[in-house]
């Protein structure tokens, strides 16, 4: 175990940000913090660097409490999202400033920082200053000095958010293995849900002062413990219909422009007011006379990063959202027809917003 | 079908004097035709908002002709042009209510009460700020402002409408949605529409044709589909596109019967000479070193192929985004399921030459894409 909250709840004067937060992060595990602003991921990376303290609860990094424990004797590294680099330093010596503060030999702090740069592939403008960089350098400048200390504990503060759209895809790519061979633990901050499947091995949802839901990628995109997590995860944005099941043969079902589809294993779901999430990609175009086809009026295509998104009406006028890959057939206008995989629909309990969780099915072999 | 709107014809821009100030607009020739929704898209300092700014009135132009609806306007002040704008620095009355920012035009015109209610109506819907008609600009957030904006532009008539980022500040949820009911809302009305935008999403989703600039030069006028098949030099090839193209330096040569292109690090992709028709060979062989380009779809991972090492593999719930080392940097290749790939596995890539695309290593110029010239 690497790093431990334990209950920690933090108030600001009679404002409490952080309400009982416990999370418990391995060694070499990457953990992204992902929420809204004002969630309190910020306020929850500062106490862990223990810039602020908690009102309760316990932070133990590798199996020391940190109570009591200043900030630069926690072991850990920080970068943010507006670089804060020394404005007369040269990126050499901001990447060495905290190097420089454990009095370590010139030999070995240049031999650090030397291999840091290579890494994040700075070293050809390790002399030059901050205003000579541009800001994919600045960032990666930020980064390497928050590395170059060896931190057991790396805080990255939302670090590719001052980028530009071709960099930040490239960091994405490239920050796992570069952590990876720092063997770092690592707490990452965005407000990018791309970035936040992308990089992480868990994702801690935060909301309303708390975490709602920790897992990983896959758990929070197929299994999203609620309705908002659903909204948040997902490009286009998850389809959302207002049903009601209804008792049926095989357990739960809702009709869909008149077709029956079942809901496998929802019967808690039945005669409760819902949301149907249907996730854009598990809606396909199929031939007309296809069993449960719902028919749609095409509204129009949208080109998105190598997807196609279509805008359609339902026969009662509700909007609906279909991706596909681009350069699959698709129609552009008129009439058609959608497929549904009733295996990939989630059911919402449309006043609390929670997901109902189907009951197991028995598979008989 | 040519029905002109908007006609740039040598448009330049100089701050400071005609020919020795900051040259911002370099000699852009362009038309927008009636009906069309056309994207500027570059990064800040391109050109973009400068022209259009010109086009709108509110920046003087320094040399050359504007002609809008079929009349000469680059004289006349903004009112007088029959624009719709929306965008910074053309903000919302203050001392009225949204309703009565988005009606102003049309009660200006003097429509019948209920049509100017309905109007309206439709367009608050389709912009999701009905709850905000009552309210006063300056007590809605930043980003409501923006779409209050956008709302009273696009609820009039006008020859043309210029929306300036429009939907820079939307949270992502709504940000696809929004997209796609703008883009239908236009094409319902035969609007005529150009936007100006650094994010090349935007551009792909709405556009009928992307006008790239850069350096205050416009680098390519085409459909999203052209740009992404025919990019016509590196940069549009690598600025347009996510994930952006992959590109590596290359060497050509013709050996035995095969197109050969070396690459770093003693790689070399092979492909039979007949794959390109005798006079590609002849101008991609006298050029000798190039630029390839491989749009991350088009990489395929194969039986058989180049050898490339997977660095990360990235699922994203819809797509999977995978990087592997190759040729001593990285190729990124895009599926549409969740591959099964892992950190240090060993592929193997497949670029079909139809997806090659070549350039010219000192100019950038596109020289070919797939089996044409370009």
């Amino acid at each position: 175990m690497s790093l431990l909250l334990k209950n920690v709840t933090k108030r600001f004067k009679s404002e409490t940000v952080l309400d009982d937060i416990s999370l418990a992060v391995e060694s070499g595990e990457t953990v992204v913090l992902f929420g809204p602003s004002g969630a309190g991921k910020t306020v929850l990376l500062r106490l862990i660097a223990g810039v602020i303290e908690a009102e309760a609860g316990e932070i133990w990094i590798n199996g020391v409490n940190m109570a009591g424990v200043e900030p630069e004797d926690r072991g850990i590294g920080m970068a943010f999202q507006n670089f804060a680099l020394f404005p007369h330093m040269d990126a050499a010596a901001n990447i060495s400033a905290p190097l420089t503060a454990r009095r370590q030999t010139k030999e070995r702090i240049a031999a650090t920082v030397g291999q840091v740069a290579k890494l994040l592939k700075i070293d050809h403008v390790l002399h030059h200053k901050p205003k000579e960089l541009s800001n994919g350098q600045k960032q990666r400048t930020a980064l390497a000095r928050a590395l170059a200390g060896g931190p057991s504990i790396l805080l990255l503060d939302d670090p590719l958010r001052n980028v530009d759209a071709k960099l930040r895809f490239e960091m994405r790519l490239e920050l796992p293995r570069l952590l990876k061979d720092q063997n770092a633990t690592v707490i990452y901050v965005t407000q990018d849900y791309k970035e936040a499947m992308a990089l992480g091995h868990r994702i801690a949802v935060m909301n309303d002062h708390g975490i709602q839901q920790l897992g990983t990628p896959e758990d929070i995109y197929l299994r999203p413990a609620n309705v908002e997590i659903a909204r948040l995860f997902g490009d286009p944005v998850i389809n959302l219909l207002e049903v009601r099941p209804q008792a049926g043969d095989m357990g739960a079902l809702v009709e869909l422009s008149g077709n029956p589809m079942p809901l496998i294993g929802l019967e808690a779901a039945i005669g409760r007011d819902c949301l149907l999430g249907l996730r854009p990609e598990s809606l396909q175009f199929v031939a007309e006379g296809t069993p449960g086809a719902i028919p749609v009026e095409v509204e129009t295509e949208t080109p998105l990063n190598e997807k196609t998104v279509t805008l359609a009406l339902t026969l009662r006028g509700r909007e609906i959202m279909i991706s596909r890959p681009a350069g699959s057939p698709g129609p552009a206008s008129g009439k058609a027809w959608l497929g549904v995989d009733a295996g990939a629909a989630m059911v919402f309990d449309r006043a609390s917003g929670t997901r109902f969780i189907p009951s197991q099915i028995e598979v008989t072999p | 079908m040519s029905d002109p709107m908007l006609q740039l014809e040598g448009i330049d821009k100089f701050y400071g004097p005609l020919d020795l100030g900051v040259h911002a607009v370099k000699n852009i020739n362009m038309t927008v035709q009636k009906g069309e929704i056309v994207a500027l898209l570059g990064s800040s300092g391109c050109g973009k908002t400068s022209t259009l700014r010109m086009i709108a009135g509110f920046e003087a132009v320094s040399r050359g002709k504007i002609l809008l609806a079929g009349r000469e306007v680059q004289t006349l002040p903004p009112v007088r042009r029959n624009v719709a704008m929306a965008f910074e620095g053309y903000s919302l009355y203050p001392t009225v209510s949204v309703r009565d920012n988005i009606a102003f035009a049309l009660k200006a015109a003097r429509l019948p009460d209920a049509e100017v209610a309905s109007r309206v109506k439709a367009v608050s819907e389709m912009l999701e700020i009905t709850d905000l008609l009552d309210r006063f600009p300056s007590s809605i957030s930043g980003g409501q402002q923006q779409r209050a904006s956008l709302a009273r532009a696009l609820v009039r008539e006008a020859d043309l409408h210029l929306l300036d980022e429009p939907m820079g500040q939307l949270e992502p949820q709504l940000r696809t949605l929004l997209r796609g009911r703008i883009k239908h809302y236009i094409k319902e009305r035969g609007l005529t529409a150009i936007l100006v935008t650094h994010d090349q999403t935007e551009a792909n989703a709405l556009a009928d044709k992307i006008a790239v600039m850069e350096g205050g030069e416009l680098q390519q006028y085409a459909s999203p589909a052209q740009i992404k098949d025919r990019p016509a030099n590196l940069f549009t090839g690598t600025f347009v596109g996510e994930p952006p193209m992959n590109v590596f330096p290359a060497r050509l040569s013709l050996s035995e019967g095969k197109v050969l292109i070396d690459l770093n690090e003693g790689l070399t992709l092979r492909y039979d000479e007949a794959a390109f028709p005798p006079p590609l060979r002849a101008l991609i062989l006298s050029k000798g070193d190039v630029v390839i380009g491989v749009r991350p779809y088009a990489v395929h991972r194969s039986q058989e192929g180049a050898q490339a090492q997977v660095i990360a593999n990235q699922w994203l719930g819809d797509q999977s985004h995978i990087a592997a080392s190759f040729a001593g940097a990285s190729i990124v290749l895009v599926e549409h399921d969740r591959a099964a790939l892992a950190e240090g596995d060993a592929i193997c890539v497949k670029i079909a030459p139809a997806d090659l695309h070549v350039f010219d290593a000192k100019t950038g110029q596109a020289l070919s894409h797939g089996q044409e010239l370009a």
